[in-house]
């Protein structure tokens, strides 16, 4: 197998714009573009609406909005297929436009990622499916970063945790698939949790079903990918389910705070106009989207590498950011300052030649420090504060009754019914349920506060588990018992004490432990990756009391495997624990071994089922720092989360009043 | 053997050549009368399908012919299948590049027979074809365009998934002849057809029909080349022309000089056009130059891309351009290197030393030499001149320092399997190009739909191909032709195939349910790897319970609610809750595919299940959707009732607060009767409700709300603080402020009307907030520009640190006061 050079995230976004535009120049000649709103952002992660443009594409649509009209003959429809109320909107919107079609229309259809049986059935039952040209569109993987690959599913998280259906396993273990033909079987998975287990053995289970089918020709692949991955190391698959505590918490770092307080989606944050000002020449191609939503009091502002100044600043806890800024400000000025300085025209020459990034540099120092300024506003409130100190309080192990008082203020003073349901499916996370009484207490006061329709709300979010009653069993869960119970529920109790997970002096300006993403508090999820890749660093951690250094060196202990040493303190999370080796054909791994190498930096994929937060790519990136010598880690997941969304999943919409 | 003279039957045509290779001989009996026949040929040397022309007169032959029958034969004469046709009258009998018969019929019905064994499929034309009635088609290799008899257009560009499309319209007239491009070589990407009506030429696509404006019709014969570049037209006049696809220029012209228009007028390669009567051919190539090939009996053509298949009841040759190596090595006079390089294998082999001279003459252009008798090896037919070309690029190759052989050995492969497929028993004379565009796996394939197991075996794995296909093949045609019991069959198969791997039994066991032995299909499944396959055929054998599990077992979601759509259409809904009740990822899809879209089925569920608070939260959803306040009011009533006779403490909670809320729902209506405007109060929350009210100024209701819902008093302290500040009914503020305690402290007081702007009535909470460390109340004094108040405050706390810093913040009187307090505290100074 040759060597891939191409990063995972460069082949991905190479292989979906290659397939797109490919597939929408099958059609012939000018067309409309209707479009469902999950893909939209989705979309404009790796192709450009100029691109689409050039491709024949007139108009984009949106699906939900049903107004995809008669100016092109050609229609296309681009739409998740797995969602049968997706399909059965295509349907009828194809059925309108046949009947007040005064133009003879062709309809394509675009399925991501895969032509689905039911979308077939659906569309016979509307009798449409002769007068369609059906063909896939297998995207799965998209790139966010160069280390992160999503899925950008936005239902996935209430899809698994509330309804249980799998099928964002089952998507998850396909773009899995991807990874691991163009690689190689992962040598190893190691995962946690139930659902992580379901989606280790669907892999396995698709391996097989794939060497059954490799030689078949039924794949058009050529044989490859029978053998474990030289290059990777293995995979890592934590379920969210097994720490929904450390969502629910507020992200301490610029990107996870931008996030909490505007919201980023797709790699974008819609901020108000009043707070960054306009978008100074909007660039016209940026999203599809942007063509149908004109909603001038926002703008799109982009928020990846491509911006230095940002990605300085995403992964640093907010209280630093300030002063990154100011440097950073300084710095530009005294660099705006040579232009006097410069004697020679060589000198002003190569001033000149800066100054367009000068320009941009500035613009972003400007933008994120509106930004910065807005978010400060946000974090001094009292509210903020309030609930700061309540979800430190909790993470912290502190008996979370005494905090009870502040809550019950939070609901009277009607802040937002997320924020207080997150304090309340907190507590319950962390201490295994709340005490009946309280739980009925605060279910009475919360419905009083913001409307019956929330008796829903309280049922789906039991559904999830992240928010119930105390039951027996759970009691036993205190601090004492240590790890009875394996498996039931994540005893945060237990692990906080094993697993150091509150760490009381944290440097936010030079973090020496993952920690520093919610000052003080290091993610559950991500202690649990470093129990499998950095042993040393947690024995010593849990062991020695004082942190180490944390540019451990000692290698030698690395090499023991799966969640060796960590067997019995993991128990305590809950679900299942696996490592599994996937073997292959002896002889060829030692060959491809000599041939390779043994010292080649190889990849570890973490997953995370059921989305990914912020602070934890930014404590994952941190681990990664520290291995960068040893190994590369990239980060795959369904979707990037927070606690709002996660409280979104399970929100009852509506209400009793009318609508206006 | 001796060896032919390779420049037997080379014709000189203009500046180049072309040659008539005989392939097989002795094809058809006698008695089979070609002339009668309409012969249609797959390409790359596939089946040739042969039917009676109806309009022709033939002699009787007794009863048992007098049945019209579709008769496929190999290149070679084999006889291979009969099809028996019953089904009206053929206006369209051509073969897709997969070698699979296409055979239209004068109602609009296609026929797609695969396998060469009578297996089929059928589908419509429609698009009024049923009644104006095929007239005549025309096929490329992946689809076929038929003519109507009223002059319309119907194209079929994929056989998968037909779509019979309608092309532009086109004028009225008599088609004296017509032909299509294919998609592949249009700008439009999809099939053009000419049309040639009248005096003129009409080019027809989806969207338009061009008038290409031509005096010279009406055309007898137009026939496209191979790569859509040139067309070929019989004129009026009986004169072949060469035009441009595109009708801009005009090439060539020829006068065949004959009374009658031929039969039939085709492209031989890109180069050259036949045009052939009953028994004479003409070649006539580039500039109008021509030959003649005349035949004793019936000739008929068949085209390639390459070249010309003729077949009459003797032979069948291939007739093609002569390549441009091979010309370079064999012609007259040639003193090419690769030329020399075979003449020194002949002088080799005589031992002559020449032979190293001539070696050492083309030395500088070995290389080039070898390359060239490579290629030469593959375009010969005659194998005595293969292992000549070849053994002429061995020895020059031997001579070679760095040569890369691959093409070489790769060649002697190809030539091998071509040896095989062109045996007569076979009949597959496909050329060397053809067999490269055909593919190896195609060809596989052909020799399967042949039965040519055992060849096809042996060739996958010579050449490395899976052969899987070719064993499910097998099995499935054993399947269908053993008579055997069902045991045995299946021991039969699995021992044959075991170890084989991507062997897909689910395609085996599908044959077998078609052929009506529905346990063997169960049986073979067994040994399916792959459980999402298994499950549309279970669905078939009406195994529904299987095909769930296994559909649950692929975790592929998709062919779960596939299954379950298709269960819960057939089922009656007890059993078909019965089904999914034992398999939770079954319930759960069907739970969430039912919500927002059949309620109802919900309902139903969660009764059978007894789980009353889920049933009872559908109803409440169901009330949030509603508009009008009666019917929510129902629908929570319905809601309460269903949770009415349990014991168990949440589910009287839940009846408890869905009984509040429609109480709420009366109140706020009431409230909205008597004091709003308009509706204001229904569908705020209790909190909001009481907070609007104290807002508006109806304490009174407020107190009133609050003790009906039993709003707690804290709660309602802070409803009644914001509410008032929003009002800014700072007199009721005050008036609060006199009572001795409130159960949320003096604190939000303060911080609330701070927030508002009154610093002055916030101060008066102050003093009130007795709890606070004295720092924050000085704080608090600060803050609201009372520096003396604060200093006082320190004073009285002894703090002189403060109590310095609040003088540099001080201004006016407040400096005088604070020094003085500090004079105070510091007496000995």
């Amino acid at each position: 197998m040759a060597p891939n050079s191409a990063s995972d995230a460069d082949y991905f976004r190479d292989k979906a714009r290659k397939d797109l535009l490919a597939l929408l120049e099958g059609v012939r000649g000018k067309k409309n573009v209707v479009i469902s709103q999950d893909l939209a952002g989705p979309v404009g992660l790796f192709v450009k609406f100029s691109l689409l443009q050039e491709y024949g594409v007139d108009r984009v649509f949106l699906l939900e909005n049903a107004n995809v009209d008669s100016t092109q003959r050609n229609v296309v429809f681009l739409v998740h297929a797995e969602k049968a109320r997706h399909v059965r909107t295509v349907a009828e919107q194809i059925k309108r436009l046949q009947r007040n079609g005064n133009v003879e229309h062709e309809f394509f259809i675009f399925w991501v990622p895969r032509r689905t049986l039911v979308s077939n059935s659906i569309l016979e039952e509307a009798g449409i499916i002769g007068d369609v040209n059906i063909s896939e569109f297998p995207l799965y993987f998209m790139p966010l970063e160069q280390d992160v690959l999503s899925l950008e599913l936005d239902s996935s998280f209430g899809d698994l945790y509330l309804n249980k259906d799998p099928g964002c396993i089952f998507q998850s273990a396909k773009a899995l698939m991807d990874i691991q033909q163009r690689h190689g079987y992962f040598p190893r998975i190691i995962g946690k949790g139930d659902n992580a287990r379901r989606l280790a053995d669907l892999l396995l289970r698709m391996r097989r079903e794939l060497d059954a089918e490799e030689s078949s020709g039924l794949n058009g692949l050529p044989a490859r990918g029978l053998l474990p991955s030289a290059s990777t190391e293995s995979l890592i698959i934590i379920d969210r389910e097994v720490d929904f505590g450390t969502v629910l918490l507020t992200q301490l770092t610029y990107e996870g705070l931008i996030d909490e307080t505007v919201g980023i989606k797709h790699n974008q944050a819609d901020v108000d106009t009043t707070i960054v000002g306009p978008g100074a020449a909007q660039e016209s191609s940026k999203a599809p989207q942007q063509q149908t939503s004109k909603q001038g009091q926002k703008r799109k502002i982009q928020l990846d590498d491509s911006d230095q100044l940002f990605s300085q600043l995403r992964d640093a806890n907010f209280a630093i950011v300030g002063d990154i800024l100011n440097k950073v400000a300084r710095r530009l000025e005294s660099d705006y300052e040579s232009r006097h300085t410069a004697k020679t025209t060589t000198q002003l020459r190569e001033f000149v030649n800066k100054l367009p990034t000068y320009q941009l540099e500035h613009q972003s120092l400007r933008v994120h420090t509106n930004l910065a300024e807005e978010i400060m506003r946000v974090t001094r409130s009292d509210i903020f504060r309030k609930v700061l100190e309540i979800q430190q309080n909790n993470a912290a192990g502190a008996d979370a009754t005494y905090q009870h008082d502040s809550i019950e203020e939070l609901i009277a003073r009607n802040a937002p019914l997320k924020t207080v349901l997150r304090l309340l499916c907190l507590e319950s996370c962390m201490s295994g349920g709340l005490r009946a009484r309280d739980l009925e207490n605060f279910k009475k006061q919360v419905v009083q506060a913001y409307g019956y329709q929330h008796l829903l709300t309280f049922d789906a979010l039991e559904k999830m588990e992240l928010l119930q009653p105390r039951s027996s069993a759970t009691t036993m869960l205190l601090p004492t018992t240590g790890a009875a119970q394996a498996g039931l529920k994540t005893n945060y109790n237990y692990l906080r004490k094993n697993l150091r997970l509150v760490i009381e002096e944290v440097s936010e300006k030079e973090p020496e432990d993952v920690s520093y993403v919610y000052s003080g508090f290091a993610p559950l999820s991500i202690r649990l990756v470093q129990c499998v890749l950095q042993k040393p660093y947690i024995l010593a951690l849990t062991k020695g009391g004082s942190a180490p250094a944390s540019t451990n060196t000692n290698a030698a202990s690395t090499t023991s495997p799966g969640w060796l040493g960590f067997e019995d303190v993991v128990k305590s999370a809950r679900g299942a624990t696996f490592s599994i080796v996937q073997k292959g054909d002896d002889k060829a791994v030692r060959a491809r071994q000599t041939i390779s190498g043994n010292n080649a930096i190889k990849t570890v994929y973490v997953y995370f089922l059921g989305g990914i937060t912020f602070t934890e790519i930014a404590a994952l990136r941190f681990i990664a720092a520290q291995e960068a010598l040893r190994r590369k880690i990239v980060i795959c997941t369904t979707g990037l989360i927070n606690g709002d969304r996660m409280m979104d999943a399970a929100i009852a919409k509506g209400g009793f009043a009318k609508e206006e | 053997m001796a060896p032919s003279n390779p420049l037997s039957y080379w014709e000189r045509v203009g500046d180049s050549f072309y040659r008539k290779v005989p392939v097989y001989d002795a094809i058809f009996d006698e008695d089979v009368e070609l002339e009668n026949y309409i012969v249609a040929g797959a390409p790359y040397g596939g089946a040739i399908a042969l039917y009676r022309d109806e309009s022709k007169l033939y002699r009787f032959q007794g009863a048992q012919t007098t049945k019209s029958s579709i008769d496929i034969y190999s290149c070679s004469g084999k006889h291979i299948n009969r099809i028996n046709w019953e089904y009206g009258s053929i206006r369209g009998l051509g073969w897709s590049d997969k070698e699979e018969l296409l055979v239209v019929s004068e109602d609009g019905t296609v026929r797609r027979y695969f396998g060469l064994f009578g297996d089929f499929t059928s589908f419509s034309l429609g698009n009024g074809s049923e009644e104006y009635g095929v007239r005549a088609c025309r096929f490329w290799t992946s689809g076929f365009v038929a003519l109507l008899s009223n002059n319309q257009l119907v194209a079929v560009s994929n056989y998968e998934e037909p779509r019979p499309r309608l092309l532009a319209p086109c004028p009225e007239g008599e088609v004296s002849s017509w032909s299509l491009i294919p998609p592949a070589y249009t700008l439009s990407r999809s099939v053009e057809v000419l049309l040639a009506v009248d005096k003129t030429i009409y080019l027809v696509d989806p969207t338009e029909a061009e008038d290409k404006v031509l005096q010279n019709g009406p055309f007898k014969h137009t026939s496209v080349s191979p790569t859509g570049r040139f067309v070929a037209l019989y004129t009026a006049e009986g004169k072949v022309w060469v035009v441009s696809s595109d009708f801009q220029s005009k090439f060539s012209e020829y006068d065949p000089k004959a009374r009658t228009p031929p039969r039939e007028v085709e492209w031989c390669g890109d180069d050259a056009v036949i045009l052939a009567w009953e028994d004479e051919i003409h070649l006539v190539g580039p500039n109008g130059v021509a030959t003649r090939y005349y035949y004793d009996g019936h000739v008929h053509v068949i085209a390639e891309f390459d070249g010309v298949r003729l077949i009459t009841n003797d032979t069948c040759e291939f007739l093609h351009k002569v390549s441009d190596v091979t010309e370079e090595i064999f012609r007259l006079g040639s003193s090419s290197p690769a030329s020399v390089l075979l003449d020194s294998v002949d002088l080799l082999e005589k031992q002559s030393p020449k032979a190293d001279e001539n070696i050492q003459r083309i030395r500088s252009r070995l290389p080039e030499a070898v390359d060239t008798c490579v290629k030469a090896a593959g375009y010969e037919f005659d194998i005595y001149w293969q292992k000549r070309l070849l053994k002429a690029a061995s020895f020059g190759k031997s001579v070679l320092e760095l040569y890369n052989s691959d093409e070489f050995v790769e060649m002697t492969e190809k030539l091998r399997v071509l040896k095989a497929i062109r045996d007569y028993q076979i009949g597959l004379p496909a050329s060397y190009e053809q067999y490269m565009r055909l593919t190896p796996e195609k060809l596989i394939e052909r020799l399967v739909n042949r039965h040519e197991y055992f060849l096809a075996i042996r060739i996958a794995e010579y050449l490395q191909i899976p052969a899987d296909r070719i064993y499910v093949h097998w099995a499935s045609q054993k399947v269908k032709v053993s008579t055997v019991d069902d045991e045995a069959v299946c021991k039969l198969i699995v021992r044959r195939l075991d170890g084989k791997p991507g062997i897909s039994f689910e395609l085996i066991a599908q044959t077998a349910f078609d052929e009506g032995r529905a346990h063997l299909a169960t049986q073979l499944l067994n040994h399916e790897p792959r459980a999402g396959k298994q499950v549309p055929l279970l669905m078939n054998m009406e195994e529904d319970e299987i095909a769930l599990d296994k559909a649950i077992e692929s975790g592929d979601t998709d062919l779960v609610n596939y299954v379950l759509l298709h269960l819960r259409s057939k089922l009656p809904l007890a059993s078909f809750f019965r089904m999914i009740n034992t398999r939770p990822m079954a319930s759960a899809l069907v739970e969430t595919s039912a919500r927002g879209e059949d309620s109802e089925l919900l309902k139903d569920l969660y009764y059978q299940d007894d789980r009353p608070i889920d049933g009872s939260n559908v109803l409440l959803s169901e009330a949030l959707q509603e508009t009008e306040l009666e019917r929510q009011t129902e629908k929570l009533h319905l809601a309460s009732r269903l949770l009415a006779d349990s014991k168990d403490a949440t589910v009287v909670l839940q009846q408890k607060m869905l009984n509040e809320s429609s109480q709420l729902l009366k109140v706020q209506e009431a409230l909205d009767q008597e004091i709003a405007e308009r509706e204001e109060y229904v569908g705020l929350s209790l909190n909001e409700t009481v907070y609007r009210l104290i807002r508006s100024g109806w304490s009174k209701r407020a107190q009133k709300v609050q003790s009906e819902f039993k709003l707690p008093e804290k709660t309602y302290w802070w409803l009644r603080l914001r509410a008032l500040v929003a009002k800014r009914d700072w007199g009721e503020l005050e008036e609060i402020g006199k009572n001795k305690k409130s159960p949320i402290g003096w604190e939000p007081f303060y911080n609330e009307i701070l927030g508002a702007g009154n610093t002055k009535l916030a101060s008066v909470f102050v003093p009130k907030c007795t709890n606070l460390p004295v720092e924050d109340r000085i704080e608090m004094w600060v803050k609201c520009g009372m520096t003396v108040k604060a200093g006082e405050e320190a004073f009285r706390a002894r703090d002189v640190n403060t109590l310095e810093l609040l003088r540099t913040k001080a201004s006016g009187t407040a400096v005088t006061e604070i020094d003085r307090m500090i004079n105070q505290l510091r007496p000995r100074k």
